[in-house]
């Protein structure tokens, strides 16, 4: 696509671009007095005068998988329904001569500060419409597949005056157990999950059936610990990520600012065992504003051990390596009585 | 501590050194001689690192014009041992030549894309970058297959270049699918439309016309590699 260009009447008003996209040109368009964002993929295209007969059958058929694959995610998604609010979706899907477009709505995000820099109240709405979408996609057994802070664009309504995350890109979603294959596979592997590093690497302990929704949930974690504290939890040197860090068995070190409640479940939620990981609905539960209000002393990260389930949550363990003190007790939540065990000896609680 | 996802690099550059390439080659050489620096800051800001980076360039002029030195090239070069080579070819290529107006691109793309590509690690980019201001030779035209010094190698038809860069269910593809990028850097022109129009993963960026390259942005190249990966 070039600009100027029309396209099933999608005026393109934009230079097209790669920046920030992996396998698609996108640019800017008009329809109807209607703004939209059009995707252009580099891959695949239908067969032109170059082909042989073969190539011709071949990418025919290639063109019918990608088409199934975009079907059956969208076919599963109502826009109408009350938890598609949040969602980007495809508005349009075809081809034109050799080459596949997407459509969807274009959205202004808002000028907003770092997510961690929001009042509570802020954050709060952010993580529940973001973590709504997620709940709505995974109620469909869709994986998005390449969940990252590029692919939320916060979006504030005027009539509300809050942040609202929306989900966008849904090229890399798939069924939940039904991934692209393994040199395919689309995602990010700064938000990586530990099963999905091991399905990419060619790992064949880990099939298809276990990228699910629970790749999402990993990602999920890291992206709440980011908007809240402005960073992701840190992992040991000689890891690039940490699903890298989780897939080797390292911990993360989560902020110790944060509620030792959400620490647990973030800890959870970024379980070497997928099937460990708490759904979104149970971390929804917990985006209330005395659990997203950090702590006042910063201090080094905590190496966590999570409870084994929330009902156990009586009998929390926690390791502190750092040598740091402790922080001061948390408000007194609804569970049990808590264990810390310091191993520098310099303070328990 | 190893279990790091390791990602290999690819890129051979493939740079029109004729003379209506004059204006603008000095501003192709400089930004391929930056490139490798500014492609780690790029990585690194993703939180991401290049585990094995490599280059090559292949500058192209005319067979039908100058035998000789239609095609200069060097090896893969591995970064940044090989620097200091890479850097001395770039400075010495010098925009000659060129004869009628469509020069040897084709041959070049094909050299490219026939080069030893890295097979190992875990991801892998492979990418051509293509620059030129002109349309090019089709292949097989008997002026350039004549030249004693045309590589063999060649293909003499672009049905059989479109199968050797292959597509996701190809048998007899030399490039890796999943890995390959081609960034075209050219007129709107024949066969660059073509290619762009036919050829998966192929991303075009157009210069205006009698404006040579000065549209093309190094940015671009960088963005689509740190991207991809």
């Amino acid at each position: 696509m070039k600009l100027g260009q029309v396209l099933h009447g999608y005026e393109i008003t934009s230079r097209p671009s790669n920046k920030d996209a992996g396998q698609c040109m996108w640019a800017f368009a008009e329809k109807d007095g209607h703004e939209y964002f059009v995707k252009e993929f580099l891959d695949p295209k239908r067969p032109g005068s170059m082909a042989s007969p073969e190539d011709r059958e071949r990418l025919l058929a290639q063109c019918a998988e990608f088409e199934r694959r975009h079907t059956s995610v969208m076919n599963r998604l109502d826009p109408k329904d009350t938890g598609a609010g949040n969602l980007v979706m495809a508005k349009d899907f075809f081809f034109e001569k050799t080459r596949y477009y997407k459509i969807t709505e274009r959205l202004h995000p808002a000028d907003v500060p770092n997510p961690h820099e929001l009042s509570v109240k802020e954050k709060r709405i952010l993580l529940l419409t973001l973590m709504a979408s997620l709940r709505f996609l995974h109620e469909h057994e869709i994986v998005h597949g390449d969940l990252k802070p590029d692919n939320i664009l916060l979006h504030r309504p005027t009539e509300t005056g809050f942040y609202t995350a929306k989900l966008i890109d849904f090229d890399d979603a798939y069924v939940s157990g039904d991934p692209k294959p393994r040199d395919q596979i689309g995602g990010d592997p700064v938000h990586g999950a530990p099963e999905w590093l091991r399905y990419m690497q060619n790992d064949h302990s880990v099939g298809p059936d276990q990228l699910t929704t629970a790749v999402d949930v990993f990602a999920l974690a890291l992206i709440v610990h980011r908007y809240l504290t402005g960073e992701q939890p840190s992992f040991p040197d000689g890891f690039a990520s940490a699903g890298e860090a989780v897939k080797a068995g390292a911990k993360l070190m989560f902020d110790r600012r944060l509620h030792p409640d959400l620490t647990d479940a973030l800890c959870r939620a970024t379980a070497a065992d997928p099937c460990h990981r708490p759904a979104v609905s149970e971390l929804r539960a917990m985006v209330d504003e005395p659990m997203l209000e950090l702590r006042v002393r910063a201090e080094a990260p905590t190496v966590h051990v999570p409870s084994v389930a929330p009902a156990a949550r009586s009998s929390r363990l926690r390791i502190n390596l750092t040598g740091a003190a402790p922080p001061p007790p948390p408000p007194r939540p609804v569970t049990g009585p808590r264990l810390r065990i310091n191993l520098n000896g310099k303070e328990t609680s | 501590m190893n279990e790091s996802l390791k990602y290999a690099v690819d890129i051979v550059m493939c740079i029109d050194a004729t003379m209506s390439m004059k204006r603008t080659l000095d501003r192709v050489k400089d930004s391929a001689l930056s490139f490798h620096t500014r492609l780690a800051a790029a990585m690194e800001e993703k939180g991401r690192s290049i585990s094995q980076l490599r280059l090559k360039v292949i500058g192209f002029r005319d067979f039908g014009d100058r035998a000789d030195d239609a095609i200069e090239q060097t090896d893969f070069l591995t970064f940044p041992d090989g620097a200091v080579e890479f850097e001395r070819f770039v400075r010495d290529l010098t925009a000659r030549g060129g004869g009628d107006i469509p020069e040897s691109g084709l041959e070049a793309l094909a050299l490219a894309v026939q080069a030893p590509w890295e097979q190992g690690l875990d991801r892998r980019r492979h990418v051509i970058v293509l620059f030129t201001d002109a349309p090019a030779h089709p292949l097989g035209s008997p002026s350039q297959v004549s030249v004693r010094t045309y590589p063999q190698s060649v293909p003499h038809s672009m049905e059989e270049l479109f199968s050797q860069w292959g597509h996701a269910q190809s048998s007899d593809a030399l490039m890796e699918n999943s890995a390959k990028r081609l960034l075209l850097f050219a007129p709107e022109d024949q066969p660059w439309e073509d290619i762009a129009d036919q050829w998966n993963h192929t991303l075009f960026f157009p210069s205006e016309a009698g404006e040579g390259l000065e549209e093309w942005e190094m940015d671009e190249i960088i963005n689509t590699i740190a991207n991809s990966l």
